[in-house]
């Protein structure tokens, strides 16, 4: 599973408030510091990071959180700049007013451009992009109203209470506060819910799907939020340099804004202000020191820097300056942070922590479909992948309340179906119903929403999130703070509180407790399933599908989770689980059905079903016709158990 | 009638040369799964060295040899010095990277050739007029030399052992590496033919089109979009790939107008990959779980 | 020529799978590795062909150190791994296929590559006519044949197999595992990883039972069909790997789940 290598340091690891408080504070003082101390050359290049931060932070949590690259970040800077231009200058719109207005324009631009854009990913999103740097500069070439090539000129610098902020030390003390503001939202939306969503979605964009996480609507927020950085860089930008003109959309403003963001650090907030200092201070130096070097230098000379510096970040330092002082600190400190060592077989602490042997029902809450009414209806349900069906007209209706297995050999289909009900594969025929609701070929997070999810044969683990930031993103569907919620913070606050509780509880329930602060990929094998069926749990489905549970487990992890689920079971939650476990499946389930070459062999209570010649035959394997055989010993039926 | 089959004409000519390009993106895309970014500047630099090679006094064809020699060396030496030491390559790494290469490189060619475009003496001067469309000598040049270089690449993917070597690796790379394949001399097979197309697309584009620094932006762009509306895995399709958007682009600008030119591979880019989400690149839209 | 493994530790990444491997193939022998999914059947055979890296243990080719050696040169000493789902190149020609199956001898006389070229089309008949149809588009069991040949192709001395038999018919199973069989009376070493416990004891000399990245239980296959236990760890929840493969009584499966 492809993975953005650059990300955040775990958006949900904790980490103190105070600490944010303390870095911004820093960073205030810095820079009214460098305003008011530097000499006047110097503070010219900090007005052009101030302006440039903005837009590389946009492009830093576009990077971060959807994980997705934009290569035209240049052309939202454009669009506020024009706007901007054009209001003031034609309209005499006063500089505030007309800012609103700008950041208002591009970010329903980006919304328009990014319902269709985001529906690529990867590669064919930055090159789209890309392109849609060039469209806007092509358009403000062509347009006259626009002032064609020559642009618009004679912006006035801003004034506000009669003071006109036209030296370079008031407008760089005009832009500390807006930056410091932009630092603040970026930071909340990161901590946020919508910054936890979107960091599973990096880590397993499949699972954070399955737990009902809008990936497509998340990453057009995120995009729209990130041009409206853009565009308020854009509209300062118009301000100070007086003139807008085409070159304010350019490729290679683009390739700075992306330089500044990797250079930083991608998705670290504050990375985007130190990396546009830095590029721009390198930018300056360069423009002074290559036509010295190379006479009759002319032009963007300064990019063979930009270039060179970009690639041997990619190659020697990916997590930009960021990675840099997190490496530094930790030899600083002389402690392990990874701490955890290798996962160990996991007995010793299943056992130690193991919940007590109580059988009593799980979960159970108001509101639950009565036991025995149909949940989940599959009819011809059909997989093909080129010439080969995977799975054939496979039929099967699971009611409220009871555990159905799905098994056979390796190979029948079994994960191949499981997917297509989850929605995380479309079948090539057939429905699938749940609680009423058509599902089949829609997103896994449209199955969530009819309550139902599931966890999956090769661990899907939020790698980059605690125990309980993972079981917090299962509690997505049970919280609502949308973008501007979070940004803001303060009604926030009180839901995150409020998840974090009912998060921690189910992990006490589960007797995952202790463990809840840890990272979630330093827990042993058995653990880390543990954590995926309480992710799952914190979805509070009506319907949870198992993908071999019990794969990798001890013998008393095999039985903690049986009775697990047969305690949720009688709560009133339905279950289907593939397992290779035939003794434990027939053990646990109401109903069995056997897959062999992707068509159903059987379907019926485990005591049939293990009588089945068929089954036995698909399942344990057959003698090869034409071979001096040895015979395994002579294994009736009765032997499966 | 005349206009229609001038724009076609003119347009199979350029679009010869984005199928060029296409190639390259393919070539490298299929062996690595990067998407070079640098691929265009292979042909810029490959028609500023020689412009600059004819300019001191070399002869056409020994000015095109060291274009290409240049321009294959430095794509070997990006695959050794950038991709190769990357340890997980991943999109959003492999495009910043190889965006930042393209940026080294665009700055190179500025500050040794200086900031002008300029054309490189067309291989034969002076055109003809065949019922009212008017063709340039280097025009057929173009579409002849393109044609014989993409069937030379087409041959050598489905006849050499070199070839569908690098096909292996590109379907089942594990099963490649288990036959003795190595991947990254696969890699660096795939940078050379990149470079090697690339230069020949610079040098047969710059009499026409003419040649800057900065040139090699808007030919990788749309080489890719060539690429994308061939499959991005396949040369045929890089092919008609190029040739359909050099048609539409010379249809829209005699037809629409000039300025929308540039605008049109990218609407078509969009149009067909979000009209086809997993047509068009279905073997890497599918998740395994 | 004989594939020894001793103490073999790996895994991906944090994950470790295999927690000390050992195993014996020698020479003219067919040794089969089984256990339920999950057991680190695959991972064992990804280790030895230098697919995953080794964190522990040794791997010995002919007496040779082999250990940590990628893929590529493992090819070159003589080791060739038919893949789990048989891995063919789908758009190329079953012949193409062959042809780089070859891809180690590529510098070595062409008569000698029509050898084993002839061979393996010996081996599988099946083929034959098939040499110019693409790869992908054939029948599962036939793309096993293909994978079988290709990994001959390189005349290897030691052959691995990751579940040949996995989703094919039974007369196929045989006829696949019939042609192992008669590679074995040739001298080639093999091993094989199988779901199919049937078949593989049918045709293995000697088998080794895996279960949760350890051998639990090996021996030869004559006295191991009948033993009961291979049924219980064979199927999971059985023999446990924690008392360092002291297989527990077979009763012990249905008193160990208290999962009924």
């Amino acid at each position: 599973m492809a993975r953005p290598a650059l990300r955040l340091p775990g958006p949900h690891r904790r980490r103190s408030r105070r600490g944010d408080v303390i870095g911004i504070t820093v960073i205030a003082v810095l820079l009214v510091a460098l305003a008011l101390f530097a000499p006047p050359g110097l503070t010219n290049v900090g007005v052009y990071a101030l302006i440039y931060s903005l837009a590389a932070l946009g492009l830093s949590l576009l990077m971060g959180l959807a994980g997705q690259v934009s290569l035209g970040q240049a052309g939202f800077f454009a669009i506020g700049a024009y706007t901007q231009a054009v209001l003031v200058t034609r309209y005499e719109v006063g500089a505030l007013l007309a800012s609103v207005a700008a950041v208002a324009v591009t970010m329903t631009v980006a919304l328009l451009v990014g319902l269709p854009l985001l529906r690529l990913r990867g590669h064919y999103l930055a090159l789209a992009t890309l392109g849609f740097g060039i469209i806007v500069t092509v358009l403000a070439t062509e347009s006259d109203f626009l002032g064609a090539t020559s642009g618009i000129f004679g912006i006035a610098k801003p004034e506000f209470n009669g003071r006109t902020y036209d030296s370079t030390t008031e407008y760089f003390l005009l832009l500390v506060p807006v930056v410091l503001l932009g630092l603040l939202l970026a930071r909340n939306v990161v901590e946020s819910r919508i910054g936890r969503a979107l960091g599973a979605v990096n880590d397993s964009e499949v699972a954070a799907e399955s737990l009902g996480v809008d990936t497509f609507r998340l990453r057009v927020q995120v995009f729209v939020l990130s041009a409206a950085y853009a565009s308020v860089a854009g509209t300062a930008f118009a301000h100070w340099l007086g003139v807008v003109n085409p070159n304010t959309a350019n490729f290679p403003l683009s390739v700075s804004f992306l330089l500044m963001a990797v250079l930083g650090g991608v998705g670290t907030v504050y990375g985007a202000v130190i990396g546009a200092f830095a590029v721009e201070g390198l930018d300056d130096g360069l423009r002074r020191l290559i036509p010295e070097l190379v006479p009759g230098a002319v032009g963007e000379v300064q990019l063979i820097g930009f270039g060179i510096l970009l690639t041997t970040i990619m190659i020697f330092l990916p997590g930009g300056l960021h990675q840099l002082w997190t490496t530094a600190r930790r030899r600083l400190s002389g402690s392990d942070l990874e701490g955890g060592g290798p996962p160990a077989d996991a007995d010793a602490t299943a056992d130690a922590v193991a919940p007590p042997p109580d059988e009593s029902p799980l979960l159970a809450r108001e509101g639950r479909p009565v036991a025995g009414t149909p949940l989940l209806e599959v009819s011809g349900l059909t997989k093909r992948f080129g010439g080969v069906t995977a799975v054939d007209d496979f039929d099967l209706t699971v009611h409220a309340g009871e555990i159905v297995a799905l098994i056979g050999p390796n190979g029948a289909g079994k994960t191949t179906a499981f997917n297509m009900i989850s929605g995380a594969v479309d079948p090539t025929a057939g429905t699938v119903t749940m609680a009423g609701m058509r599902v089949e070929g829609r997103k896994p997070h449209v199955f969530a929403r009819a309550g139902a999810t599931r966890t999956f044969q090769n661990l899907q683990i939020f790698t980059s999130a605690t125990v309980l930031g993972n079981v917090m993103v299962g509690r997505h569907l049970r919280s609502r703070t949308g973008l501007l919620g979070a940004a803001l913070v303060l009604p926030a606050r009180r839901e995150e509180r409020a998840l974090e509780a009912s998060a921690r509880e189910l992990l006490d329930l589960l007797g995952l407790g202790p463990d809840a602060d840890r990272l979630a990929v330093d827990l042993p094998f058995g653990r880390q399933r543990l954590v995926e069926v309480a992710r799952a749990l914190a979805l509070e489905p009506d319907l949870l599908l198992l993908d071999e549970p019990m794969a990798g487990l001890s013998g008393a992890e095999r039985r903690d989770l049986a009775r697990l689920l047969r305690r949720l079971r009688a709560g009133g939650m339905a279950i289907v689980l593939v397992e290779h476990d035939v003794e434990a499946v027939l053990a646990l389930a109401d109903r069995v059905a056997v897959l062999e070459d992707g068509v159903r062999i059987a379907l019926g209570a485990p005591e049939e079903v293990r009588h089945d010649p068929a089954v036995v035959a698909a399942y344990l394997g057959v003698e090869p016709e034409d071979s001096s055989a040895v015979a395994v010993a002579e294994t009736g039926p009765g032997e499966l158990r | 009638m005349t206009d229609l089959l001038q724009l076609v004409f003119a347009g199979l000519s350029q679009g010869a040369v984005y199928a060029l390009i296409a190639i390259g993106f393919v070539s490298v895309f299929t062996v690595s799964g990067v998407i070079n970014l640098a691929q265009g500047e292979f042909a810029a630099l490959a028609g500023l060295v020689a412009i600059s090679a004819v300019g001191s006094g070399l002869p056409l064809p020994a000015a095109a040899a060291v274009a290409l020699a240049t321009v294959a060396i430095v794509a070997v030496l990006m695959e050794r010095l950038t991709i190769r030491p990357v340890k997980r390559m991943t999109t959003l790494v492999s495009l910043i990277l190889t965006l930042g290469v393209s940026t080294a490189l665009k700055a190179l060619m500025l500050l040794v050739f200086g900031p002008n475009a300029e054309g490189l003496t067309p291989f034969t001067p002076g055109g003809f007029t065949v019922a009212g469309v008017s063709i340039r000598y280097q025009e057929l040049w173009i579409l002849a030399i393109a044609a014989v270089v993409a069937s030379a690449v087409y041959w050598f993917y489905d006849h050499t052992l070199a070839g569908k070597s690098l096909r292996a690796c590109a379907e089942q790379p594990v099963a490649a590496r288990l036959v003795g394949i190595s991947l990254g001399r696969a890699s660096l097979m795939a940078f050379l033919i990149a470079g090697c197309v690339g230069a020949v697309a610079g040098v047969l584009a710059s009499p026409i089109y003419f040649t800057s620094w900065e040139s090699g932006l808007t030919l990788g762009l749309k080489g890719f979009v060539a690429a994308t509306l061939g499959g991005l895995v396949s040369v045929r399709g890089a092919v008609l790939g190029g040739l359909l958007l050099g048609v539409l682009e010379n249809l829209t600008a005699g037809y629409i107008s000039t300025g929308l030119r540039d605008a049109v591979a990218f609407l078509l880019l969009i149009v067909v990959l979000v009209a086809r989400p997993s047509g068009v690149f279905g073997r890497h839209a599918e998740a395994r779980v | 020529m004989s594939l020894t493994v001793r103490g073999l530790v790996a895994g991906y990444g944090r994950l470790s799978v295999l927690h000390g491997v050992d195993l014996d193939a020698a020479e003219g022998r067919l040794v089969a590795v089984i256990g339920a999914n999950g057991a680190g059947k695959t991972t064992l055979l990804r280790a030895l062909s230098g697919l995953i890296p080794v964190s522990g243990g040794t791997v010995t080719l002919a007496g040779a150190d082999v250990t940590g050696y990628g893929p590529e040169r493992l090819a070159r000493a003589g080791l060739a791994h038919v893949p789990e789902n048989r891995l063919v190149f789908p758009s190329l020609s079953v012949e193409d296929n062959l042809v780089l199956g070859a891809y180690t001898r590529r510098r070595r006389p062409a008569a000698e590559r029509a050898h084993a070229r002839d061979r393996a089309l010996e081996l599988f008949p099946r083929l034959q006519p098939r040499l110019q149809q693409a790869a992908g588009t054939m029948s599962g069991g036939e793309q096993q044949m293909l994978a079988i040949a290709r990994g001959l192709m390189a005349q290897p001395r030691v052959l691995v197999l990751d579940e040949p038999s996995v989703g094919l018919a039974p007369r196929l199973v045989g006829e696949i595992f019939a042609a192992l069989g008669r590679l074995r009376d040739d001298g080639l070493t093999l091993v094989a990883v199988e779901q199919n416990a049937r078949a593989a004891f049918a045709v293995a000399d000697h088998v080794y039972v895996m279960d949760r990245g350890r051998v639990v239980l090996d021996g030869a296959a004559a006295t191991l069909a009948a033993d009961p236990r291979v049924t219980a760890a064979f199927l999971g929840g059985g023999v446990s790997a924690d008392g360092g493969g002291k297989p527990p009584p077979a009763t012990d499966t249905a008193a160990d789940a208290g999962l009924r």
